[in-house]
């Protein structure tokens, strides 16, 4: 587009100066009588290189295991935040995760279908952050008795913590372009979700950090569980010895440092 | 739970429950957050973020310093104008203008010009700020709300009072006349007096009819003395000699007298 406006204003100049010196005063004249317009820069996609499949990879509804074996609960893995995975690495915008939580492979259909429909894959590459379901899930059957032990896998999931990148999505485009698209897509997770970009995630840790460094209090949740001031440690779990009250199970407590 | 429901759902004592929940039949929700302990309660209560007091913002702790604002062409002038009819007029008079419409102002205008009396609308500010480098500063506080000027080179003050008897809606407030500032009730007083010239005529009457009773009254005594004299020196004539006298027949007429 730029290309095609370059070459529009270099044929009406050509045009211009071929009518002779009276011409070329007067179109200089016409860019006074103009006014000048300063545009902003556009921002330089230069370093950007699409991969060769740019839309998201269909994710298995199943592992491909030998052998199955039935799993525990283990709700650690959508406790607290996430140690991997918490940022960006190719994309520019995605959807991080404000909660934990179990995503399944409905959700991830569902993200997988919208995000490459609406999204122009000539300028625009997307990618998954999270891996697909691999925590088994067991059910007993529909008017089964109770007893007769675990039941047998019902579905996959992937367990997300918070903090987790979900999606990213990058190219040559602005936020503005596929913030749409990610919104509507964020708010269908079964966790809080938020869409950022590569500078309001470092701006939300970073604003997290701050208010570490001034926080006025002088009682912090960490002072007073590590005395174990009035044997508070009693009714204190390890998991809040690690979180400092952060957290509260998959929830994520804002404001507290 | 049931104890924390009714503790809930049972009023306090001493307080008649405004709106009374009229559902009873099944409950939409039947999974609760675990409460939290109260010891983590209070934990959490008290170390809870608290933000840097704000610092002062850069306005607040200098003094805020007034654009030195120039003064414009217009008050300029009026500036130079008033100069002048201070120096020229000997009657200022200083009338509070109650919402006289044009018609009523332009009666009065016609009435105070007959005595060479002008009506001057002169911006209080203006006003001010011209009287408080002046000698006439203490007329400051008349010039409040709506006020209107009416100056003449003569201090024709009964025939100022005499056209705003007309119209009742301007107040008269105060004037300076003869460069001495005087009140309402000053003015009044003033306008009572005779005119100079007849003050004038009556000190002269007076101090020439003083002077001119002194002389008579030196005049006076050396007259009688004489006279007595005269009458004694008559009288003793007949008595001693008969020989007549210059002075024989004015004592004639005084006796004829």
């Amino acid at each position: 587009m730029l290309c095609l406006l370059k070459s529009a204003v270099v044929g009406l100049t050509n045009t211009g100066r071929s009518t002779g010196v009276q011409g070329v005063l007067q179109s200089h004249l016409k860019v006074l009588s103009a006014g000048m317009k300063t545009y902003e820069v556009p921002p330089d996609y230069s370093e950007v290189v699409l991969p060769e499949r740019p839309k998201l990879k269909f994710l298995n509804k199943v592992p491909n295991l030998k052998k199955a074996r039935k799993e525990m609960k283990k709700l650690r893995d959508i406790q607290g935040p996430a140690q991997t995975a918490n940022t960006f690495t190719k994309g520019q915008y995605g959807i991080v995760a404000l909660g934990g939580g179990y995503l399944h492979f409905g959700h991830m259909e569902m993200m997988r279908l919208t995000i490459n429909r609406r999204m122009d894959p000539r300028t625009t590459f997307a990618r998954w952050r999270i891996n697909a379901p691999y925590k088994p899930i067991t059910r007993k059957g529909l008017g089964q008795r109770m007893g007769g032990g675990k039941g047998s896998i019902d579905h996959y999931v992937t367990p997300v913590k918070y903090g987790r990148m979900v999606v990213e999505i990058g190219g040559r485009l602005e936020l503005g372009e596929v913030e749409p698209i990610l919104k509507e897509v964020a708010k269908k997770l079964p966790f809080l979700a938020k869409v950022v970009s590569r500078e309001s995630l470092a701006a939300m840790q970073q604003e997290q950090q701050d208010m570490e460094q001034n926080n006025q209090n002088p009682w912090t949740f960490q002072r007073i569980a590590r005395g174990n001031m009035l044997g508070v440690r009693k009714v204190l779990s390890p998991f809040d010895l690690h979180n400092h009250g952060k957290y509260s199970g998959k929830f994520h407590n804002p404001g507290r440092v | 739970m049931a104890a924390t429901l009714c503790g809930r759902l049972l009023p306090k004592q001493g307080w008649l429950p405004l709106t009374q929940s009229v559902r009873h039949g099944s409950k939409a929700v039947t999974r609760h957050r675990k409460p939290m302990h109260i010891l983590k309660q209070k934990l959490m209560a008290i170390t809870e973020y608290i933000p840097p007091k704000p610092a002062a913002p850069p306005g607040a702790l200098t003094p805020r310093v007034k654009p030195v604002q120039e003064e414009s062409g217009l008050v300029l002038l009026l500036k130079k104008d008033l100069q002048t009819m201070f120096q020229d007029c000997k009657m200022i008079a200083v009338i509070q203008n109650n919402a006289t419409n044009s018609e009523d102002m332009l009666l009065l205008k016609h009435r105070l010009h007959k005595h060479g009396i002008k009506i001057k609308f002169i911006p209080n500010q203006v006003m001010r700020s011209y009287l408080a480098d002046s000698p006439y500063i203490n007329m400051g506080p008349l010039f409040i709300g709506q006020t209107v000027l009416f100056v003449s080179k003569e201090p024709k003050v009964k025939e100022m009072l005499l056209s705003l008897r007309t119209s009742p809606q301007m107040v008269l407030l105060g004037a300076c006349i003869e460069k001495i500032l005087l009140s309402r009730q000053g003015v009044l007083n003033y306008a009572k007096l005779p005119s100079v010239t007849v003050v004038q005529g009556e000190l002269v009457s007076g101090l020439t009819m003083l002077t001119s009773q002194t002389a008579s009254m030196l005049q006076h005594h050396p007259a009688h003395l004489s006279l007595i004299l005269q009458q004694y020196l008559k009288q003793q004539a007949p008595a001693g000699s008969t020989n007549g006298t210059p002075g024989e027949s004015p004592p004639k007429a005084e006796e004829t007298a």
